[in-house]
């Protein structure tokens, strides 16, 4: 049998959930249980009754006003709701954003960001070297005899009081093992300079990183796991990678490094991205010397060089056609990555 | 260098496929740029002799050829080249030959003249790159001969040869190689050195030669220059064109044909990587001295220029002039020519660093030069000399004298290496069998003098005068073994921040992300600037050799370079350009080198029209300051004078001046409207950065009071501010200004001057304050302006 509460209950319910505006749900909270409404006068109605009946009655007394309270809040969260988005419905949300302001990084240092956050990755600690070099640090050291065409003043730029502007980043190599003794792990990225007339892919100013490691037993297989880490994480892990033998002053052996990958432009084509090799004993002579001690014993450490281009990595990752789109610092250009 | 593999085959067996050939040398560090095929092996082009030519009637520039083509019957061909004359054999393509290009030959009219086939330049049957006139073929050539018959099918590789590898700038030198690396057969050049060993040579100094008319003698003044020197009379030549064969060759690898002595001598150049050079000897006069040059003594080479030698040049000289440059160049006025009768041959070892001088400081270099620069095998001077003989004894009918006058010393032969198995195994970075490590070296031509169980010593050849060391042995065993065989390995090590690691990250999170934080687009601009550059590149040193004008000088400041960047962009129709650069600057006159940080700021202050903000302004000099302010809290600027600045400002940081900015002069740029600009030394802001550390947050809330006042125009922020902040008041937290407002005389209402408004902000540590603390402190501040600095105070 049905108690008249349940009755008075469902009765609610029902009306509750037929309510089409917040009027006739206010009118369905005082109907039932206002101060004054049909369940609320069971409150008083309780005292009345027996003992035994009384706790029994009550309980459901509770759980009727619950049932009932509970769902007037739900139904009028739904008005809420619905009176809500009915005037936000008219904001016309195409419109554009408000503009924020922000500016783009240079490609050339995304670039480099991109290489020395592997390099470090890699274990590799940073080092510096100025622009301004003398012919020791950019050739002597570096195992280039004085007759060498790089040093003549068709190729390298001289100043007047006979410094030049160096011709690659391989001096910090020598900065550094002056400064430290081994183990040594660094790269150094600037500027590096040569007296090329500027075309499409030459400039007389270009960017260069240059990486370090001397320890005890480095070999070539240490050079070329490392280097083709470095590659694979910079142009993605199908990247293929070949070391050419070659020939530099300051390393030997020396290899230049392709690169060959059907994500990048050129796709079959092998892309030379560096140069490098095992730093020539002579190198190690001339730093010796120049410390004055025995610090860098060829037969005791061996070292890995490498020279990677960044003008020409940031060309391949970014597919820039020209070298001369970087200095010329077109805002078109540059918001392009930002 | 251009190789011929038909050549090279002479020497090696090599694989058919020219693909594998290049990809052998190229694995091996001589990279192939070019694989071009050559010959012409094309159907119905035949030799044929012109027989008559006349003048086209209806084209000025056409002539009327009659050939034969061997069939016995003349035909008509009308012809544009003019550099043929009668009798000359050319090839003559037929109607229905298909040329390399496409075209396809047909019996036509040309301007009403039956044309009966084509008559051929060497570009047009792809045998050169001459389109200028006829391919004159040799005499010997047989007429209505296929013309594949004289031009057979080749491939021709472009090699890139590194300056450490002289000994691979000839057929036989790359060949040897590439024996080495395959283990292909190698077979040595016919006519080797038969009387020629080192030993031998030594005895036959100057003395006895065949014409007893002018016995010269040969002197080295120059014997550091020039250590050795050698010279061969050959007699009675007959100068004249080369045969076809000689001509063939010289021609697939790019040196163009003169007459047979000289292509002779080109041709052992390439055969065996001596360069040379043969004299006419009877018009050298006297004794023959190499010597160096006399400062600005002139000479007239064979490329019919005149030099003027320096000092350090090595001429080799008669008794009267210079008749060559030493390992460069010989002289015009000693030159074979066609009436040419006795010929002295020399062959000789200069100097590679003096040839380089020399070819640097005259800027003039030559087939010759190249190879002596990078060093030629002293045991081919003298085959060299030999081969060149023989080859004009059969050629040019010439009668070499018996014996060859010497002068000077071969080079030593290069020094024994010594090679430890474990240093190679170290070097390279794997375990390679000692009896790979002895193959690999002994295929290269080194011979083991001395072998023990740790390693040897090696002999090296004459020809590898780059085996220095150990670590070049390594590298051949290396090239050898094949780098691909070698599997990488990543060990790495743990390295601590470095200074530059520090400076580097300070840099990126101090300066470049909040610029770009806050709007500005990075530059990157030249290090190197224009002389004309603005003033504020004043004292930039110059470069002793710039390349264009635009390079001239390092930068002493970035903002000349943001202003070009300015300009380009405002030509490209750009509305706001805002942009900074960090880098280096070079401080004259020492050229220091500084990190600067250069702001520019030019036009509208919002990046697009917006539809949100509808005010439209130019940005000016608050818009720089906020820019500033906002990578480097706490800056305070001070009036300043500046080139080229109208309006320039100090900035401080602390009570360290770090840099200037402010607004360009009228002029100084073509940018329409105000640019600004700024610079700082950023090495000076980022040096004393330090860990942030916690400030306990405040408890306690604030309570705010606005002042708006009235002031005289002069008046400035900072003399109210500083009446506002001193004497110090202890619950004032903080003072913004959030208006101004300037009025004109007569304009409003109100008296001429500024208004402005500000927000003092109130606070106390430990409890919170009452209405009535900060009603007393604000009134003791407001009572300071009006008394101190006679603003008008709102209520």
């Amino acid at each position: 049998m049905t108690h008249p509460l349940e009755q008075l209950r469902d009765d609610a319910l029902r009306e509750i959930g037929s309510a089409t505006d917040e009027h006739a749900l206010e009118a369905a909270r005082i109907k039932y249980i206002g101060k004054s409404g049909s369940i609320s006068a069971w409150g008083e109605r309780m005292k009345t009754l027996d003992k035994t009946e009384r706790p029994v009655i009550g309980k459901l007394l509770n759980e009727v006003r619950n049932a009932v309270t509970a769902a007037l809040e739900t139904r009028s969260a739904q008005f809420r709701i619905e009176k809500e988005s009915g005037a936000l419905a008219r904001i016309d949300i195409s419109l554009p954003g408000t503009p924020g302001e922000i500016g783009s990084l240079h490609p050339l240092y995304q670039m480099h960001e991109r290489a020395i956050q592997i390099f470090r990755r890699m274990g590799f600690a940073l080092a510096e070297g100025p622009d301004v070099e003398t012919e020791w640090y950019c050739f002597d050291a570096l195992n280039t005899p004085p007759d060498h065409p790089a040093r003549n003043e068709q190729d390298t730029f001289y100043l007047p009081d006979g410094r030049l502007l160096r011709t690659h980043t391989s001096t910090v190599q020598i900065r550094a093992m002056e400064s430290a003794s081994p183990p040594i792990r660094m790269i150094a990225s600037g500027a590096a300079y040569r007296r090329d007339e500027v075309d499409a892919t030459h400039s007389a100013q270009f960017h260069q990183i240059e990486g370090l490691y001397v320890d005890e037993n480095v070999g070539i297989a240490d050079l070329k796991g490392e280097l083709e880490f470095f590659l694979r994480e910079l142009f993605g892990s199908e990247t293929e990678v070949q070391f050419r033998p070659h020939y530099f002053p300051f390393t030997e052996p020396s290899l230049e490094v392709y690169v060959r990958s059907k994500a990048l432009k050129g796709g079959e084509q092998w892309i030379e991205v560096a140069g490098c090799g095992m730093v020539h004993p002579a190198v190690f002579e001339a730093v010796n010397k120049s410390r004055g001690d025995n610090a860098y014993d060829p037969e005791k450490w061996s070292g890995y060089a490498f020279g990677l281009g960044m003008d020409r990595l940031a060309m391949i990752l970014f597919d820039i056609p020209d070298i001369r789109l970087f200095a010329q610092n077109d805002l078109r250009f540059l918001r392009q990555f930002a | 260098m251009k190789f011929s593999v038909n050549w090279l085959r002479e020497f090696v067996d090599l694989p058919k496929n020219p693909e594998e050939i290049a990809e052998l040398l190229t694995r091996a560090g001589i990279e192939t740029k070019n694989i071009e095929t050559r010959g012409a092996n094309i159907d119905k082009v035949v030799v044929s002799q012109i027989t008559a030519s006349s003048q086209h009637p209806n084209a000025d520039r056409l002539t009327v050829c009659e050939v034969d083509d061997g069939s016995g019957t003349k035909r008509q061909i009308v012809c544009g080249a003019t550099n043929y004359k009668v009798g000359d054999k050319v090839p003559l393509a037929l109607p229905g030959a298909k040329l390399p290009n496409g075209t396809e030959i047909r019996k036509s009219k040309l301007r009403g003249i039956e044309s009966e086939g084509m008559l051929c330049s060497p570009i047009e049957l792809r045998l050169g790159e001459d389109a200028s006139g006829l391919l004159i073929l040799s005499p010997d050539a047989k007429i209505g001969a296929p013309i594949g018959d004289l031009f057979p099918a080749d491939t021709i590789l472009d090699v890139e040869i590194t300056p450490n590898r002289g000994d691979l700038l000839s057929h036989f030198g790359l060949a040897r190689e590439i024996a080495a690396l395959s283990g292909a057969s190698f077979r040595a050049p016919k006519a080797f050195g038969v009387e020629e060993s080192r030993g031998e040579t030594q005895r036959k100094t100057a003395g006895s030669l065949d014409f007893a008319r002018d016995d010269k003698l040969i002197k080295i003044s120059a014997t550091r220059e020039c250590p050795f020197f050698s010279a061969r009379k050959i007699g009675n030549v007959k100068v004249g064109p080369s045969p076809h064969w000689l001509r063939a060759k010289i021609e697939s690898v790019g040196i163009r044909s003169i007459n047979n002595i000289v292509d002779i001598s080109n041709f052992v150049m390439l055969e065996l990587g001596q360069p040379t050079h043969a004299f006419d000897a009877d018009k050298l006069k006297g004794d023959i001295n190499v010597r160096l040059a006399r400062e600005s003594e002139k000479f007239l080479a064979l490329d019919g220029k005149t030099y003027s030698l320096k000092q350090d040049t090595c001429v080799v000289t008669d008794q009267e002039r210079a008749v060559g440059i030493g390992g460069v160049m010989g002289g015009e006025e000693t030159a074979v020519t066609d009436s040419t009768k006795n010929i002295l041959l020399e062959a000789a070892y200069f100097l590679p660093a003096s040839i380089r001088r020399t070819a640097r400081d005259l800027n003039l270099s030559s087939d010759a030069s190249y190879r002596f620069e990078r060093g030629v095998d002293p045991d081919m001077i003298l085959q060299a000399s030999h081969r060149a003989a023989e080859l004009i004894r059969e050629i040019a009918g010439g009668t070499p004298a018996k014996e060859i006058q010497v002068a000077g010393k071969l080079p030593a032969n290069p020094a024994d290496v010594s090679l430890s198995y474990v240093k190679c195994d170290r070097v390279i970075g794997v375990a390679i069998e000692p009896e790979t490590v002895d193959e690999i070296l002994t295929r290269f031509g080194l011979t083991k003098t001395n072998s023990s169980r740790e390693g040897g010593t090696w002999k090296i050849p004459s020809y590898r005068r780059d085996l220095q060391r150990d670590v070049d042995l390594i590298e051949e065993v290396l090239r050898a073994y094949g780098i691909d065989r070698i599997p990488g390995t990543t060990r790495g090590r743990f390295m601590p921040t470095s200074p530059a690691d520090r400076s580097h990250d300070l840099e990126t999170f101090l300066l470049r992300d909040r610029l770009v934080a806050s709007g500005l687009s990075e530059v990157r601009t030249s290090k190197l600037i224009p002389k004309s550059a603005s003033a504020l590149s004043q004292g930039a040193i110059e470069l002793r050799n710039p390349l264009s004008e635009d390079h001239v000088a390092l930068r002493p400041s970035l903002i000349s370079g943001l202003l070009e960047v300015l300009e380009r962009n405002v030509r490209a129709g750009a509305e706001r350009v805002s942009i900074f650069e960090i880098g280096r600057a070079f401080i004259p006159p020492s050229g220091k080198e500084e990190r600067h940080l250069a702001i520019l700021l030019w036009g509208n202050a919002a990046n697009t029209p917006n539809w949100r903000s509808q005010i439209k302004r130019s940005l000016d000099l608050f818009d720089l300051k906020g820019a500033l302010e906002c990578v480097v809290p706490n800056l305070s600027f001070r009036p300043g004078k500046f080139p080229d600045l109208a309006l320039a400002v100090e900035v401080w940081s602390g009570d360290q001046r770090v840099g200037f900015g402010g607004q360009l002069s009228a002029g100084k740029s073509s940018a329409p409207g105000s640019v600004l600009v700024a610079e700082l030394h950023a090495d000076l802001l980022l040096e004393n950065e330090s860990v942030k550390k916690f400030r306990g947050l405040d408890r306690y809330p604030a309570i705010t009071r606005d002042i708006a006042m009235i002031a005289p125009e002069k008046l400035t922020h900072a003399e109210i501010l500083r009446v506002i902040e001193e004497p110090k008041e202890p619950l004032l937290e903080s003072v913004q200004l959030f208006d101004v407002f300037e009025h004109r005389e007569g304009a409003t209402s109100a008296p001429a001057g500024k208004s402005l408004a500000y927000r003092l902000t109130y606070r106390a540590k430990n409890r919170t304050l009452t209405n009535e603390e900060v009603n007393a402190a604000h009134a003791t501040i407001r009572e300071r302006l009006r008394s101190e600095l006679g603003v008008t105070l709102r209520e």
